[in-house]
């Protein structure tokens, strides 16, 4: 399979009232198109920041990261942000959005913004509504966004994360915000993407979640210190619980 | 605990805190120059008439009459003080470089150093005791002569080679260009003059009297006399008021500015610190206390904004107060006094609206105030635009959504732009009014191409009222031969009994002789044409207790003749609003000649066939050269020399520039940057989805471009009807007048003015909104 992510020897260093702190050191890693990629982690462990230096969002101290082909750490930040664009596409834990927009504005406001598309704004409205339905939030398009709940704006921005097609999703801590049944639908909306063959890195701190994920790595200080292959998840309760079961019980080998 | 609060508080927002502290030194400054030049030009008034030990009363009488003695004899009369001036008819009796004497259109008068009825000053504002032989005062309407100059006074056979000794300052000497000069002289060289054969029965004859009741000289109501007691004194200095005036206003809308913008600043950071607002009301910090640590901080900004305010407003007021420093003696003290009371006043103001802004702290509930913090409400709702069915590329959509997302703060950005558009038209407006041919009915004469004011020219139709028909013919003959046909008119005034009733007052009647082509313009009713009918201003209506449609009887010489009032009109003519206008071509007497018995504003040229700008100019170059003067003036010209406005508050208006350009600078300097720190997590989240920095950077330039868009909109239609409003309340000081139509240059009220205020809140936008580049998109992850 192709790689669609690869970072080699990468860090990242923040220096706070002159002290040196190396939060990610030496990091190697590859992931391929097709992926879903579970990062775990204790706190300040650097879960959040791998996250982010390998999407370009924030800039490397040492290293080098190739997404698609290009070395993301040579790129200019116009380059970046059209990278992040066109190509990739976010989903917090805080599940942000434009507060003076509509539910349905936020969702295909990446698309219009995008010079990679050529429809008209209606056809993208479509586009946006039929994104919306497939997510089971047909309904709230108009609404303000503090007009509906946790899980569907969450699924919201699954939309939007989704309208530009983007090859992979980068996900921190997705259903961190969510109660257990919200959890799930989020959930499962992404492993619907990924059976669709969009790529997915998850920052988790849900062992429940992470089950669901092909692949598990582990980062303590800043550092990979282990790794899961999980094989993907066909569905099914009995296999969600065994997977789980191995899960935590790699987990407390790791020290969690 | 207060102290370390400010101290953090000052590091932590030092841009918004600079920001405000300019705002208050603003508002410092010009409320303490503005209260200085009103306080200077009204309190100035009663302490240049002190040190000139300025009397009651001034009486323009034969000082040999029975008038006079009968004047002398009253028993209220205390003291009497008399002069005698020259009145020369010819400019041409002085000159300097061998040309006449500069502008002036009434006679200049000639007087003695031995005659000085009350005390002159010099440029230095010294008391003039003496006039070294040879030399001579002058005031204002000379005003190109340099002191050393040398002037020959050159009438009959008398000739005299004087060197000029500088400014003379007299508090009854009115500076505009259009009154009487006076040439203060050593009485020898004046005697010399005074023997003159030419200047034989010239003279003007003036008795000072102090006096209790300067009623009783009025009720003599004698032939010829004109009596003036203090509130006609003060009216020489109305036009100076008008400057002040105007200057106020301008305060008041800089004022109300740094309000504004003190108001949207403390609304801010309140917001801002909801959770710490919240955790000390969770642990029962009364609300009293919480505002109080907010008000600290305006305590200090407010302290020291408001002394470095003080100290600014000495070289401001110095400035503002030039054109009338020149005509005044004014006294230095008091006026630090006023300046500290204004600028102590500027803290107390912004203490009580500041603690007035903080009633929100009252309103929050603990939770309501944490949970705020938390999500950091920016936008509390969304517009009714839609970006799917909008037309508008992305980042103009998204400006325009947020403008109409948070109305009311982009509307009150709107309000104060458009506040400092005003400041810079208003002053455009006023000065540009003030020297405008849209006030030449207010001085009561018609619409002309050229006024040609040298007496040379026509001192004997003032000398005898009766020449003037045939003086028009001559003039209209030596019009057509040279090749520029035209009309003549001239105003003519003087005081006349007027009875209504049992009321009996002295009031200026004025009329047009000669060519009129256009109808002499009325408030209410009409004008009068038939030679019974009569306009009159409405304070004159009032003062004779009259209306419209009454009958008035008016004294003309030895007839007395019933006069209808047919309508009301406004004028800057007049004494105390009190004017009336009689029909054209009316008869006038004007009695043995004195200079406060005649007004007029020199003879009107109106050429034929409507020429042009050019052809005019022309004609004006052609007369100046066939009658050898330069005292021929474009309306325009002549306004200017009656207002002498419009140059001081053209030099203002410069200044307001560069202060609105700055003041509007820092407001968006001030906003935008608050907008940005509210935004963060929207800014952060569109570089997370992949929006590149300068489209944020142009979606926040763009907004307030639409703004400051509406606000000069909002200018445009208001600053019309604002200066209207504005022209007349200031111009009532003047005359009785109403319905003035502010001139105004379209391409600097509505082009160059907004435009400015564009260009630097794009600019100011546009570089503030560089910050944005700092919120990096991993910053979403921080964001509380």
């Amino acid at each position: 399979m192709n790689t669609v992510l690869q970072t080699k020897g990468l860090c990242k260093t923040y220096i706070v009232n002159k002290r040196q702190n190396n939060v990610l050191k030496n990091i190697d890693l590859t992931i391929s198109e097709g992926e879903m990629v579970a990062v775990m982690g204790p706190s300040g462990s650097g879960k959040s920041t791998l996250l982010y230096c390998v999407s370009g969002m924030d800039r490397l101290t040492a290293g080098e990261v190739t997404f698609n082909g290009k070395d993301t750490s040579k790129l200019g930040e116009k380059e970046l942000a059209r990278l992040r664009l066109d190509e990739m596409g976010f989903i917090f834990q805080q599940m942000y959005m434009m507060k003076n927009l509509s539910v349905l504005d936020n969702i295909i406001l990446p698309s219009v913004r995008s010079k990679k598309n050529k429809e008209s704004r209606k056809k993208t409205e479509e586009r946006g509504r039929a994104l919306m339905k497939r997510l089971g939030i047909e309904d709230i398009g108009g609404n303000d966004i503090n007009e509906v709940s946790g899980g569907q704006l969450q699924r919201a921005c699954i939309a939007r994360s989704m309208i530009n097609s983007p090859q992979m999703i980068f996900a921190d801590e997705p259903t961190g915000a969510l109660n257990r049944a919200s959890s799930d639908e989020v959930m499962n909306e992404l492993l619907s993407l990924n059976r669709d063959g969009t790529t997915v890195m998850c920052v988790t701190h849900d062992p429940k979640v992470a089950a669901k994920c092909s692949r598990v790595l582990y980062l303590v200080d800043g550092n990979i210190v282990g790794e899961k292959e999980m094989g993907h998840f066909e569905g099914g309760e009995k296999q969600l619980r065994t997977r789980e079961r191995e899960l935590n019980n790699w987990l407390m080998e790791q020290g969690w | 605990m207060f102290l370390r609060i400010l101290k953090k508080d000052l590091k932590r927002k030092k841009t918004m805190n600079v920001i405000m502290l300019l705002f208050v030194i603003l508002s410092a400054m010009f409320a303490s120059a503005a209260v200085n030049n009103v306080a200077a030009v009204t309190n100035g008034i009663d302490y240049y008439f002190k040190i000139s030990d300025v009397p009651d009363a001034m009486i323009s009488v034969d000082l040999e009459s029975e008038e006079c003695k009968k004047i002398e004899a009253l028993p209220s009369v205390t003291e009497t003080r008399k002069q005698k001036a020259l009145l020369l008819f010819k400019n041409s009796y002085i000159k300097h470089n061998g040309k006449k004497v500069r502008s002036y259109i009434n006679p200049p008068l000639i007087i003695s150093d031995a005659d000085m009825p009350y005390n002159y000053f010099d440029n230095d504002n010294n008391k003039i005791e003496s006039v070294e032989k040879g030399t001579f005062y002058a005031t204002t309407q000379i005003g190109d002569a340099e002191i050393g100059d040398k002037y020959v006074f050159d009438i009959g056979n008398t000739k005299l080679t004087l060197t000029y000794a500088g400014r003379l300052k007299g508090a009854l000497f009115s500076s505009e260009d259009i009154a009487n000069p006076y040439f203060l002289l050593n009485n020898d060289e004046f005697m010399k003059l005074y023997n003159e054969p030419e200047l034989e029965e010239k003279t003007e004859e003036t008795l000072y009297v102090n006096t209790t009741d300067v009623g009783a000289i009025e009720d003599l109501a004698l032939e010829n006399v004109s009596v003036y007691g203090m509130d006609a004194f003060r009216n020489i200095y109305l036009y100076d008021m008008i400057a002040a005036g105007i200057m106020m206003g301008i305060s008041l809308i800089l004022m109300i500015t740094s309000f504004i913008v003190l108001r949207f600043t403390i609304g801010f950071t309140i917001s801002e610190e909801f959770r710490e607002i919240g955790v000390m009301k969770a642990v029962g910090i009364d609300n009293g206390s919480i505002r109080v640590l907010f008000i600290v901080k305006y305590v200090a900004i407010a302290i020291v904004g408001s002394v470095i305010g003080f100290f600014c407003s000495i070289p401001l007021t110095k400035m503002m107060m030039k054109t009338v420093s020149e005509n005044m003696v004014l006294g230095s003290e008091g006026g630090v006094m006023l300046g500290a009371l204004s600028s102590a006043a500027v803290i107390l103001l912004i203490l009580t609206f500041c603690y007035g802004c903080t009633r929100k702290v009252n309103k929050l509930s603990p939770i309501d105030a944490v949970r705020n913090g938390q999500t950091g409400e920016r936008f509390k709702k969304r517009s009714s635009l839609s970006l799917g069915r909008s037309k508008l590329p992305a980042t103009g959509f998204l400006s325009l959504n947020d403008v109409m997302s948070a109305p009311k703060r982009f509307g009150l950005a709107a309000l104060i732009f458009t506040l400092c558009i005003i400041m810079m038209t208003l002053l455009s407006v006023c000065s540009l009014t003030l020297k405008s041919e849209k006030i030449l009915w207010l001085f009561d004469i018609p619409t002309n191409d050229c006024t040609l004011g040298d007496l040379d020219f026509y001192n004997e139709v003032i000398k005898d009222i009766s020449k003037q028909e045939q003086f028009f013919k001559d003039t209209e003959k030596m019009l057509e031969e040279k090749g520029m046909p035209g009309k003549c008119s001239m105003q003519v005034g003087s005081r006349y009994k007027v009875t209504h009733g049992s009321r009996e007052e002295k009031i200026w009647c004025f009329t047009n002789n000669g060519y009129r082509n256009d109808t002499f313009r009325c408030d209410e009713g009409y004008a009068p044409e038939k030679d019974n009918e009569i306009a009159a201003t409405p304070t004159t209506l009032k003062t004779i207790d009259a209306e419209i449609g009454d009958k008035v009887k008016i004294s003309i010489g030895d007839e007395e003749k019933e006069y209808i009032i047919t309508g009301t009109f406004s004028s800057f003519m007049g004494q105390d609003g009190n004017a009336i206008q009689l029909a054209p071509d009316t008869k006038m007497y004007i009695g043995p000649f004195t200079y406060a018995s005649l007004s007029t504003m020199g003879i009107q040229i109106k050429f034929d066939g409507d020429p042009d700008a050019a052809t005019v100019k022309k004609n004006i170059e052609k007369l100046k050269n066939e009658l050898d003067t330069d005292k021929i003036y474009t309306p325009t010209e002549l306004i200017d020399s009656c207002t002498q406005m419009s140059g001081t508050l053209s030099a203002i208006k410069k200044l307001m520039m560069i202060l609105t350009i700055i003041v509007t600078a820092m407001i968006v300097v001030l906003m935008e940057r608050s907008f940005i720190s509210k935004e963060k997590s929207e800014i952060a989240l569109m570089k997370a989805m992949g929006i590149r920095s300068s489209s944020i950077i142009a979606q926040h330039t763009l907004r307030f471009g639409i703004v400051s868009l509406v606000a000069a909109a909002a200018a445009s239609a208001s600053i019309m009807p604002i200066g209207n409003a504005f022209m007349n309340a200031i111009c009532r000081n003047v005359g009785d007048v109403s319905g003035i139509r502010c001139d105004f240059n379209a391409l600097e009220v509505f082009g160059l003015c907004p435009a400015i205020v564009l260009i630097v809140t794009i600019l100011g936008t546009m570089l503030t909104a560089l910050y944005t580049r700092t919120i990096k998109a991993s910053d979403t992850a921080s964001i509380e």
